[in-house]
């Protein structure tokens, strides 16, 4: 179900020698979705303490822990080490559609058409997580993490566009920790 | 469903607990910020473009604007929309304040002189430049002495001198802070002066109220227990109801409706700061808005309601009369700024939280950013709210909460 290029491996390897863990596991997990991707958390994992309900797949070298939640969206994911001139990284190709559901992949448009372009203006953007019960989660970053107007963004501009695309919608909920955010683009000040 | 325009600046610290409030009671707000907003031309009809520095020109664009979408009522949320709220109300034809009382409320030298006509218990005090020279002007001003600047809030720029050289040092300072362009193009007429007034004795408060027709109700009273006396004015605990003897309730309730009609504030939130010694309340300051900062999350009417729903229910002519504060006593710590630097950690926010009655610990700067304190700064590092039966006890939940946090500041 998982494929992981000699480069790759090779890679991960030299990783795991390097920082003295050649024990280790990999952590697969995806974490988000934007701009028609998946957003992915890749790392090193001590063996024994993955999340208990991990799936582990054997690459032969190491092993590969999958985060439960992932797994259905990580079916047939090809993990690679490229290096050209532009740089070297891992790159993750993944034959899965960011939403099977159509009206979560129409909300994942709006956001990548509509939102996320000007909220990229202010440094900002927002993840759609989950549609359920006629909610749309959400979480915001960048700029609008912790961001003094982020109210407004999202009651005047995200809540306003997703209720005028999809009427059954009722609400937008946002899980940003706000307190957490390290830039916020607008910070409040006394007057 | 009304509409209402909100004069947001998008550095207030007012958005939040407004938005959930029209949220909540289903009040139908423009928002107006001098920024454009992220989503305005995805959304149009939402948020407004305003220039605040320029009244005429941001009057125009809500003149022009109403005519598209009807507003019922415009609602300045903090010091710097004050004006802009009452100008942009009149050219509507909306219930609003006196342009002149609510321009009074944004010079401390003509509020001061107002509140000394009106025969209230006013200090001596002197208008300078900030051009003038403070070891010459030291001789002139009555010590101890408190020097202030005309438009700054929350005790910026406040600092007091008991002799010539404190003075000529405190004189200085904040001419340089008046000087910094984050002032200037706040305004740069009334940052071209400075008040030095005579220093007041006294136990300090704070008064939040509502005017409607010109009567004063007031919301709640704050004790301040921690002293305030200077060189610097870092205001830290807020809590109600008063401790203090009904008589001086009272009395501190009296002066404030008298010094919002010497003004001629007649309709909306006010917010006063007070001093009380041997002779009586003295008005300190007085604004045309709600309280500050966060500090509103402490107060609760009727069954639950909060004081932005207050102020929007008012302002879209509803009866409010009836709500009254809860039976609880409630209270805040503005935290202090212990040194000026880079704050890179706090620790100790899970112990504060589980102090018995405290509600909310709200961190407002964000790691890595430089923290300043006063007289220069201008964000509050964080609040902790408190509940409780009583007030002892409100402020004893705030301080033990606060003796579990730790700053970490990297200083510069």
């Amino acid at each position: 179900m998982l494929t992981i290029t000699e480069a790759a491996k090779q890679k991960i390897q030299s990783v795991m020698e390097s920082q003295g863990r050649p024990d280790d596991g990999l952590r697969l997990a995806i974490v988000g979705r934007r701009a028609s991707s998946f957003q992915y958390s890749l790392g090193l994992v001590e063996q024994g303490q993955e999340a208990a309900d991990d799936m582990v797949f054997d690459a032969g070298e190491f092993k590969v822990f999958m985060d439960a939640n992932s797994v259905e969206n990580l079916e047939g994911v090809t993990i690679d080490y490229v290096e050209d001139i532009q740089g070297s990284g891992f790159k993750i190709d993944n034959p899965n559609p960011i939403w099977s559901d159509p009206q979560h992949a129409a909300v994942q448009e709006l956001f990548d058409t509509r939102i996320n372009p000007n909220l990229a203006s202010h440094g900002g953007h927002v993840e759609l997580l989950d549609i359920k019960d006629d909610r749309v989660y959400v979480r915001l970053g960048g700029g609008c993490q912790g961001c003094g107007m982020v109210d407004v963004t999202l009651k005047h501009g995200i809540t306003a566009l997703i209720k005028e695309e999809f009427p059954d919608i009722q609400e937008v909920v946002d899980t940003t920790d706000h307190a957490q955010g390290t830039n916020p683009y607008y910070q409040p000040a006394k007057g | 469903m009304p509409r209402l325009l909100l004069l947001l600046p998008t550095r207030t610290y007012r958005a939040h607990d407004f938005m959930e409030a029209a949220g909540r009671l289903g009040v139908d707000v423009v928002v107006g910020s001098e920024r454009k907003q992220a989503l305005a031309d995805q959304v149009p009809g939402r948020t407004l473009a305003l220039d605040f520095r320029h009244l005429q020109d941001a009057t125009d664009a809500i003149v022009e604007f109403a005519k598209i979408y009807p507003l019922d009522a415009v609602l300045a949320v903090d010091d710097d929309t004050a004006v802009l709220g009452a100008v942009a109300s009149e050219a509507l034809a909306l219930p609003h304040n006196p342009i002149a009382s609510v321009t009074a409320t944004r010079n401390k030298h003509r509020l001061r002189m107002i509140l000394a006509q009106a025969g209230l218990l006013s200090p001596p005090f002197s208008l300078f430049s900030i051009e003038d020279d403070a070891t010459v002007i030291a001789d002139q001003v009555p010590y101890p002495c408190v020097v202030k600047p005309l438009c700054l809030s929350a005790s910026r720029g406040v600092i007091r001198a008991n002799t010539p050289d404190e003075f000529a040092v405190a004189f200085d300072r904040l001419s340089r802070l008046l000087r910094t362009p984050e002032v200037v193009t706040r305004d740069d007429k009334l940052a071209k002066q400075i008040l030095v007034e005579g220093y007041i004795p006294g136990t300090e408060v704070a008064l939040e109220g509502l005017l409607v027709k010109g009567e004063l109700t007031v919301l709640a009273l704050f004790d301040k227990p921690d002293p305030l006396d200077g060189p610097f004015f870092e205001e830290t605990l807020y809590i109600t109801p008063s401790r203090l003897p009904e008589s001086v309730q009272q009395d501190i309730a009296a002066c404030t409706a008298q010094a919002a009609r010497a003004i001629g504030l007649q309709e909306g939130p006010v917010h006063a700061e007070l001093r009380v010694n041997d002779q009586g309340a003295w008005l300190i300051e007085m604004a045309a808005r709600s309280i500050g900062g966060l500090c509103s999350r402490t107060l609760r009417f009727g069954t639950g309601l909060s004081l932005e729903e207050l102020i929007l229910l008012h302002a879209t002519g509803a009866d409010v009369g009836a709500y009254t504060r809860e039976r609880h006593a409630a209270g805040v710590m503005m935290l202090p700024i212990p040194y000026g630097g880079i704050l890179i950690g706090i620790r100790g926010q899970e112990a504060a939280k589980q102090v018995p009655g405290i509600e909310d610990l709200a961190i407002t700067i964000p790691l890595g950013q430089e923290v300043v304190p006063l007289p220069e700064g201008a964000q509050y590092l964080g609040f902790l709210f408190a509940r409780a039966d009583t007030p002892e006890q409100v402020e004893i939940a705030l301080r033990d909460a606060h003796r579990c946090l730790r700053f970490t500041i990297d200083p510069k």
